[in-house]
């Protein structure tokens, strides 16, 4: 029973359910006001669902996060493929960005806001600042990581310029640059959210702060709820382009989160 | 000899002189600066030497924060150890309580910064209790990951030899899970230092979150500037840090396991 599959989904609804359990009790064991119930969480996202703010507060905050994201793959899988094909190039930043890697990107974040105010396109400077780290470096890996007799086989061929970048070289980066790509689309959503919160930009993240300063907790906890499914669809919606982009590479099958 | 240290000095010159001619170009280009937001270099590093570089600056802006993020940290990597140990080795467990795992670790560590105000108030427990949370989950589904991933020879082996469940632990689980164990660790250190600073900014028990929220508002751009600096220092260092640890950890690793494959 336990190793069928009905057996293992039901398990995994018993455990669902437990934890809603466990969060109705304590939220009727605290003072009113503290913690939502379930259902008062689930009342209040349910009516969202209907007004046009909540659209365009999902709008404002996806918006943030595909335009980062797209700014920060184009930008940095090119810059790091270039930097990763000369070993020159590649020693010569090593240490800078290993540096401007490990600052908290929530660093900026005062200064930007002095700079922009609480608007879409700070949130976007921080996040970009921010995300673009994992792609670039492993965007520069990546572009080390072909497999040397392809490379040799069509130097000997004498294949042309533009054809071993289209079919040798990116292929054989692909892989790697996936890796950066997820890694850096996570920071990319987490990061929206953070800024839009701190900063006070409209946003998810603005409407989880608000509801604190109203002491609107039902709201707040469907926002961050809203969040968390928004991270569970970025994600599938992630693997999916990558099962499409790399069917055909075995690495596909183990992953290392 | 010789040829090693001029080959040495080929691999420092190639990584540094980038560097330098950045930093040098930033001296000169801001020098003249009167920009209110981009200070000259030169008065940035003033006031960093000012606020960190003196015992009194590092007694109220940095020690806070460090101590916050190791107990925040520490949290994190203990619980995550001990519950990803458990599921690894309890599969079924492990299925069961996958999508509630999920839903948890999606929610973004610093959205939860309101909730945990509420619920635990503005003082230290809630910022320790807040980074916990936000780096305990890479930690746990790594170690879980590096539990079911230990090689299960060495499994069978500890059972022919009918090593007890603490030896068991301690001479094949967490060496074999140990290198997955770091890489979660390192992705939870960069996530806990971002919630650190973002915690610090309720509240005033000093850090360097708190710094360089009131370097803002006091409008002390210089100050604001020198922190950036600061923290990005202490994100290198933390980082030089972790891998040291993990090479001096994970080397005694490699050596429990060259014994334990001569040994068979």
């Amino acid at each position: 029973m336990r190793h069928t599959r009905t057996g293992r989904r039901l398990a995994q609804i018993v455990v669902l359910g437990v934890a809603l359990a466990v969060w109705w009790i304590a939220s009727s064991e605290l003072p009113p006001k503290v913690m939502p119930s379930p259902i008062e969480t689930f009342g209040a996202l349910g009516g969202y669902l209907v007004t046009p703010l909540f659209w365009t507060t999902i709008a404002e905050t996806v918006g943030t996060f595909l335009l980062a994201l797209a700014i920060c793959g184009v930008v940095g899988v090119t810059i790091g493929l270039a930097i990763g094909s000369s070993p020159i190039a590649n020693q010569s930043t090593r240490f800078l960005f290993d540096f401007l890697r490990t600052i908290p990107p929530i660093a900026i974040l005062p200064l930007v806001l002095l700079l922009f105010g609480p608007t879409p396109r700070m949130v976007l400077v921080v996040v970009v600042l921010g995300a673009i780290w994992p792609i670039l470096i492993q965007s520069i890996y990546a572009a080390r990581q072909g497999e040397p007799l392809l490379r040799e086989m069509s130097r000997s061929f004498r294949m042309p310029r533009r054809w071993y970048i289209l079919h040798i070289f990116l292929p054989g980066s692909m892989p790697f640059v996936m890796t950066g790509l997820r890694v850096g689309t996570t920071i990319c959503l987490l990061l929206t959210i953070t800024g839009e919160l701190l900063g006070g930009a409209p946003g998810i993240g603005y409407q989880i702060e608000n509801a604190q300063n109203y002491l609107d907790t039902p709201r707040m906890y469907a926002y961050v709820l809203v969040s968390a499914l928004l991270g569970l669809l970025v994600n599938a919606v992630f693997w999916l382009i990558q099962r499409r982009v790399l069917r055909w590479h075995s690495s596909q099958r183990r992953e290392e989160y | 000899m010789r040829t090693r240290r001029s080959e040495w000095l080929t691999v420092v010159a190639l990584e540094a002189w980038l560097p330098v001619v950045l930093v040098v170009a930033w001296w000169f280009g801001s020098a003249s600066s009167t920009s209110v937001y981009f200070p000259p270099l030169s008065s940035i590093l003033g006031s960093f030497a000012h606020d960190w570089l003196n015992s009194a600056g590092l007694a109220s802006n940095l020690l806070p924060s460090l101590e916050l993020l190791g107990l925040g940290f520490g949290v994190a990597l203990a619980s995550g150890v001990v519950m990803g140990t458990v599921l690894g080795l309890t599969p079924a467990l492990e299925r069961a309580s996958r999508p509630l795992l999920e839903i948890l670790r999606a929610i973004p560590g610093v959205a939860l910064l309101p909730i945990f105000i509420v619920l635990f108030g503005i003082d230290q427990e809630m910022k320790v209790l807040l980074i916990a949370f936000g780096s305990f989950w890479p930690i746990l589904l790594n170690t879980v990951d590096g539990v079911r991933g230990v090689e299960p020879l060495l499994f069978e082996v500890a059972e022919v030899f009918r090593f007890g469940r603490i030896r068991r632990l301690l001479s094949v689980v967490f060496p074999g899970a140990s290198p997955q164990i770091f890489a979660g660790a390192r992705t939870a250190l960069s996530i806990s230092l971002i919630i650190l600073v973002v915690s610090e900014t309720v509240g005033g028990n000093g850090g360097i979150g708190y710094f360089l929220l009131a370097a803002q508002r006091n409008f002390a751009i210089s100050s604001m500037w020198g922190a950036i600096v600061a923290l990005g220092i202490l994100g290198y260092l933390l980082n030089i840090a972790f891998r040291l640890i993990e090479r001096v950890i994970l080397r005694w690793h490699r050596l429990q396991q060259t014994r334990l494959g001569s040994e068979k």
